[in-house]
């Protein structure tokens, strides 16, 4: 159960290719993360320890995955939380609702969580008949825009100001907010006017976990807003929901983890507002939730315990690996067709929703391997994704004739003699048909290719190892 | 316990390739969970070589908090009411319980000491520690210092004891572990007002949260 569009990743990359609005988005949204990630890690000579050490904290953790899940939940329930264990999406969506239906809720305030949009909880409580509001000020614009997010950091970079002003004129106008906004200040005003009255109106509050603490019981959100916290303080229930690979052991390796985490994600030391949440208000407390229940989210990460992919559990959330994709860069978050767009997102969604479902993901890139670079927990993405790609071949995925194609590349690699003498057939040919330009506008039996009026430079007639032969005998 | 937890804890040890941890093992993880066994020690950048209180203050106003130095407890009520009269705020503030012994007679505020509902522009907490590494100020929420005051207000004012400036995030941990009493149900890590980018990566202050933080700390002079 999942809208996934992912299938129509090929469609959907060359509408965001042609739109002009979508590109000075994401040129604006890329540079400045690059640059205020690097500026971070500048300052920071202990960078490449710390993530040895997370990644050491990861694997730890997960080779110990069980145990340590049962210890977060003796400690949640020693503080008077309650704990669930949903197999899978819907399994999620129905605990959540139940837990909002005992409340008696009517209004549902939520922060920002991946898992929350991974499992589709907003959808559940509405067809529940509860009103479900996000709160996070990125996660706000694309709900009124019946939008998922395009990025998981920043879910409505894709919008520019104007966009963002139309829709608060359509949908504020209920709230007697009818004047159209031009400024940044403006625009930010307004949603706190309407979301402040949602917090103090909420019945529930939802929120997600960048990590939970077995040693404490507790879960930590970072955010900047303070949406997150005026979400699990004010309401009479806080829900967390988490993927169970989110436990560490302690609030040391947590923080091993969160001085990579800032910087990584948006250049900050650390974001304004890192809250630890442990059970419901204490006994004296004049405000917190009366009650605190967290929902524990599996949905095929155990699965990925058992091979390479183990690996992918290691990931934090960061939107490093998608701020320095090439991909990502040129296409945005919503040609990938599911919640995890980018790198990261590549290798999740053929994991979680299916291989063949988003056949397209694993060969959306270039192996370039900067998102490996950036990685704070050192996942190999590259890798991971080659992976897919193998299994795809395996499993008959693909058209046939990139099939037939690879079929007959693997045959004639294997074939040294023959591969050298038709390289160097080719590389002529292809020079040949360049005529003066140097590039191809078209290619034999490559016509698709060139749709769209894409150009390539042509070779220069000459094979790697001609070139290297000759210039071995000149020297 | 619930079939759905029984089916997920087995899929992950058969994904681990093998079954419930042994007796030893387990113990050998609750030890690194206590604190008894440590792995490695945290690793913790390196700081710049001034004092504590100084390093916190410079990082403080690296992300647009404030801060002002008062010489004793008894200054606090009137530090609150010039910067309220600063700021042009009405109507009544809220103040945290802890703070509640002190002179606020002269000030001509109106204090509410306990937790807000979002009708006071202006509340003031109590820090129980700052992070000199990050610039970030510890808050615990229970009845003598609610959590609502940090988030509903335009202006969080807090007060600080400089002798309550930690290195490293850890040591804050620490202190929270060893003080005489339970874990509180929310520790507030809060660095700098609250802000957001989410128009056009455009830094803008007061998302939901605070618009202004402003720390008063307390440097009482050293009696001999």
């Amino acid at each position: 159960m999942h809208n996934a569009r992912s299938h129509e990743f090929m469609t959907r990359a060359v509408e965001a290719l042609h739109d002009e609005t979508l590109r000075t988005a994401l040129g604006r949204a890329k540079d400045g993360f690059v640059l205020k990630r690097r500026l971070a890690f500048d300052a920071l000579p202990e960078y490449e320890q710390l993530r040895d050490r997370s990644v050491a904290i990861k694997n730890h953790t997960l080779e110990h995955l069980d145990h340590y899940l049962e210890r977060y939940e003796q400690a949640v329930i020693r503080q008077g939380g309650q704990v669930h264990w949903a197999e899978n999406a819907e399994d999620a969506q129905r605990i959540v609702v139940e837990i909002c239906r005992k409340a008696g809720a009517k209004s549902v305030t939520k922060g920002k969580s991946m898992v929350g949009e991974e499992v589709g909880v907003n959808a559940a409580l509405e067809a529940a008949g509860m009103e479900v509001v996000e709160t996070d000020l990125g996660e706000y614009i694309i709900q009124l825009a019946g939008e998922p997010p395009s990025h998981i950091i920043a879910p409505a970079v894709h919008k520019t100001k104007g966009q963002i002003s139309d829709l608060f004129h359509e949908h504020h106008a209920k709230y007697g907010l009818t004047k159209r906004l031009t400024e940044i200040p403006d625009i930010v005003n307004e949603a706190r006017q309407v979301l402040r009255q949602k917090y103090l109106d909420a019945d529930v509050g939802i929120t997600g976990a960048n990590f939970l603490i077995a040693e404490t019981g507790s879960n930590i959100i970072v955010t900047n807003e303070g949406n997150g916290d005026l979400t699990n303080t004010l309401p009479r229930v806080h829900i967390v929901t988490a993927g169970i690979e989110k436990v560490v052991p302690t609030l040391e390796d947590a923080t091993t983890l969160l001085r990579l985490l800032a910087r990584s994600a948006t250049g900050q030391q650390i974001t304004s507002y890192t809250t630890l949440s442990t059970g419901p208000r204490r006994e004296a407390d004049f405000d917190g939730p009366e009650a605190y229940h967290v929902v524990l989210v599996d949905n095929g990460r155990s699965a990925m315990l058992r091979d390479e992919f183990r690996e992918m559990l290691r990931c934090i959330r960061c939107g490093a690996c998608m701020n320095h994709c090439p991909v990502y860069g040129a296409i945005g978050g919503h040609a990938y067709g599911w919640v995890y767009p980018g790198p990261m997102g590549s290798v999740l969604t053929p994991l979680t929703i299916g291989l063949r479902e988003a056949k397209d993901l694993p060969n959306a890139c270039t192996l370039n391997g900067r998102c490996a670079e950036v990685c704070p927990v050192r996942i190999p993405l590259p890798d991971l994704l080659r992976t897919l790609r193998h299994r795809q071949f395996q499993h008959h995925i693909g058209t046939r004739r990139a099939r037939w194609a690879l079929g007959l590349w693997s045959w004639l690699a294997r074939r040294p003699g023959l591969y050298h003498g038709i390289t160097r057939w080719q590389a002529r040919a292809l020079k040949w048909l360049s005529g003066r330009t140097g590039r191809l506008k078209a290619v034999p039996l490559a016509g698709h290719w060139f749709k769209g009026g894409r150009v390539l430079p042509a070779p220069q007639g000459e094979t790697f190892m001609d070139a290297w032969r000759r210039r071995e005998k000149q020297s | 316990m619930s079939a759905a937890r029984d089916k997920i804890l087995a899929r992950i040890r058969t994904g681990l390739g093998r079954g419930t941890l042994p007796r030893e093992s387990r113990e050998a993880l609750d030890a690194r969970l206590d604190g008894a066994f440590k792995p490695d020690e945290p690793l913790r950048p390196r700081l710049p070589d001034k004092p504590l209180a100084a390093l916190f203050r410079e990082r403080l106003e690296s992300v647009a908090g404030t801060l002002q130095t008062l010489h004793g407890e008894p200054y606090i009520p009137g530090a609150v009411a010039t910067y309220h009269a600063s700021r042009q705020v009405t109507g009544p503030i809220a103040v945290a319980p802890s703070l509640q012994d002190l002179d606020w007679s002269a000030t001509g505020l109106e204090p509410r000491f306990g937790r807000s509902h979002g009708e006071e522009l202006l509340c003031v907490s109590r820090a129980f520690c700052a992070i000199a590494e990050t610039g970030t100020l510890v808050l615990l929420s229970g009845p003598e210092n609610p959590t609502t005051l940090n988030f509903l207000p335009d202006h969080h004012l807090v007060v600080l004891d400089a002798a309550d400036v930690v290195s490293h995030i850890e040591d804050a941990w620490a202190r929270i572990r060893t003080r005489d009493a339970d874990w509180p149900r929310t520790v507030n890590l809060i660095t700098g007002p609250s802000r957001t980018a989410d128009v056009e990566q455009t830094i803008q202050l007061g998302a939901h949260g605070p618009r202004s933080l402003h720390v008063l700390l307390i440097n009482s002079p050293r009696r001999s």
